[in-house]
């Protein structure tokens, strides 16, 4: 019995509050959904920001419907990978290049001095040919809260109302690899975060169910796809009926090679890449 | 001693070439293309894409002209700037084979105030009006481009091309009978007089006739270009930069841009869909 609330109380004491700021439903899931499950399941609390409400994709749904319906999936998404709790911030998708980066700024602020997480998983916001903008918006946000977080004289009135200035000691930078023959940004070539990957080998399935969870988005995708191929007189065999099982079995396809395309240069089989700065991270003298 | 050096050039140089080679490419399959840039003479310049337009417009393909802001500072006299820039672009995409251009007239050198989301829905309402099998523009991921211009009409392409398929984005344009499209390629080019801008996938190859109509469409722009001196200089202001992008091609005429294709917004899928995607 004694044993057993010691290893309690190591567990806790180890155990991390994790932070993931995402722009849109399948973004966070597809490009890091293998770390948060790995890190929940490790004990760690994580905690998701939505920053859209994903009211664009969908197929034959309004707007209106498509928001509900995405909402309830990303919710089931991230019970799945073991995220503790998802926060909203109701941005209509598509449309934060109108919306004052230091409103989306602050508002990812507020919920870092509230839950003072230990690390904070961001899109990055200086990955090339991503082409839902919201996600290199976003990524700015999240970087700049991350960083004004420790400064008092950022949002005096957050400390009136009790939430304390806070060190984000951890930095995961994730983006899909949207360029698979060139990986390297152009931007991030000398981009002093370091290059982290991640053995997703033991979580992916959760990953894959995850992802699959996002019915709405992924019914849109492959409609989409079949539909450019029927204007262009092509088929997919797999796509000749969209229904439930070929589109999981495409989400399949989908997620396992993104996992390998991340494994590629390492000694793992699926695997998530991100740029990372830690506790003892400094930029490198051959760049200051 | 001279032996050596020669030796050693011969075996370095080719690997110099290699490192800065630009893979050749085939023009997309389709019909229509949509030429988006910022003002009235981006199309043809050194960092422009006239060699190419006159190779698809040669091939059967029909290509519009979206000139975004109005151009009122370009040129000789600022109250007539916008009219005749406006005339000049007209015969110059004439030049290359463009059947339109289409005059958005957004003030000149004032775009990064503008809200990117108003030319982005103009963008798309082009887009799913006239269903374009490729565009061309600036990349909205390039660099060092220092004209503001040219880096927010890149930002509202670069989300207009695959916006413009969603029918939740805009559906009041499907009221009025247009229908969802997203443009399944991508041709975006950078100029790179302040740095490496961007790093290029792919050259298109164009013959002399197509130089020629470059050469026409570039000097069609007289209030901001001029007359050239002679022959030599009217022809040199664009061969010399086809004949350097050839070079890094292997080919004599060519141009460099970064290609998107058709799948490359979903990087899972793409192998698999080009290996099984069939004909019917």
């Amino acid at each position: 019995m004694r044993a057993i609330l010691l290893l309690l109380l190591a567990v806790a004491v180890q155990a991390r509050t994790v932070l993931v700021v995402t722009a849109d439903a399948p973004d966070f899931v597809l490009a890091a959904g293998g770390a948060i499950a790995a890190m929940a399941a490790a004990g760690d609390r994580v905690v998701l920001v939505r920053v859209t409400n994903d009211d664009k994709d969908s197929w034959n749904l309004s707007p209106e419907e498509t928001a509900s319906r995405v909402k309830g999936e990303v919710e089931r998404a991230a019970k799945l990978l073991g995220i503790a709790q998802v926060h909203s911030l109701g941005y209509r998708a598509g449309e934060l290049g109108g919306v004052s980066p230091t409103e989306i700024r602050d508002r990812i602020l507020f919920y870092v001095r509230l839950l003072k997480p230990d690390a904070m998983l961001i899109p990055n916001p200086y990955a090339e040919y991503v082409e839902v903008l919201d996600r290199h918006y976003t990524g700015m946000a999240a970087e700049e809260a991350r960083r004004i977080a420790a400064l008092a004289n950022h949002q005096p009135p957050f400390a009136e109302a009790g939430l304390s200035t806070h060190v984000v000691k951890e930095l995961f930078y994730y983006a899909q690899p949207f360029d698979p023959r060139r990986r390297e940004a152009e931007s991030t070539a000398t981009f002093a975060p370091q290059p982290k990957v991640v053995d997703i080998g033991s979580t992916f399935d959760r990953k894959l169910l995850a992802a699959q969870a996002l019915q709405t988005i992924n019914y849109s995708m492959a409609m989409r796809i079949r539909k450019r191929l029927d204007d262009t007189a092509r088929r997919l065999p797999l796509l000749d009926v969209v229904n439930e099982d070929s589109v999981r079995k495409l989400v399949e396809i989908n997620v396992r090679k993104l996992g390998e395309i991340a494994a590629r240069e390492s000694a793992y089989k699926l695997a998530e890449e991100f740029f990372y700065s830690g506790p003892d991270f400094q930029v490198p003298a051959k760049l200051r | 001693m001279g032996k050596v050096y020669h030796a050693l050039a011969a075996l370095l140089l080719p690997a110099c070439f290699a490192a800065d080679a630009v893979p050749l490419g085939q023009p997309p399959p389709g019909k229509t293309f949509l030429v988006v840039l910022s003002h009235h003479d981006d199309h043809t310049w050194e960092w422009g894409f006239g060699g190419f337009l006159a190779r698809l417009t040669d091939s059967g393909w029909s290509g519009y002209y979206v000139r975004t802001t109005n151009d009122e500072k370009d040129g000789r006299e600022w109250g007539p700037n916008d009219q005749v820039n406006l005339r000049e672009s007209v015969e110059a995409v004439q030049h290359l084979g463009l059947k339109k251009v289409i005059s958005l007239n957004w003030r000149n050198d004032h775009m990064s105030s503008v809200p990117l989301k108003e030319v982005r829905a103009q963008y798309i309402l082009l887009i799913r009006k006239y269903r374009p099998d490729a565009v061309m523009s600036w990349n909205p991921w390039g660099h060092y481009d220092r004209n503001p211009d040219h880096r927010r009409v890149a930002r509202a392409i670069g989300e207009a091309v695959w916006m413009a398929g969603l029918e939740n984005v805009h559906p009041e344009h499907l009221s009025a009978g247009l229908k969802p499209h997203r443009v399944p390629v991508v041709y975006y080019s950078q100029r790179a007089d302040y740095g490496r801008g961007h790093t290029p996938n792919i050259a298109i190859e164009f013959n002399e006739a197509q130089l020629l109509r470059k050469v026409e469409a570039y000097w069609a722009h007289r209030n901001v270009r001029g007359v050239p001196t002679s022959p030599g200089v009217k022809r040199g202001e664009m061969e010399a930069p086809s004949l350097e992008a050839g070079k890094r091609a292997g080919v004599k005429y060519a141009e460099l841009f970064y290609r998107i294709e058709e799948w490359d917004h979903i990087p899972g899928l793409r192998d698999y869909l080009l290996e099984n995607a069939r004909a019917k």
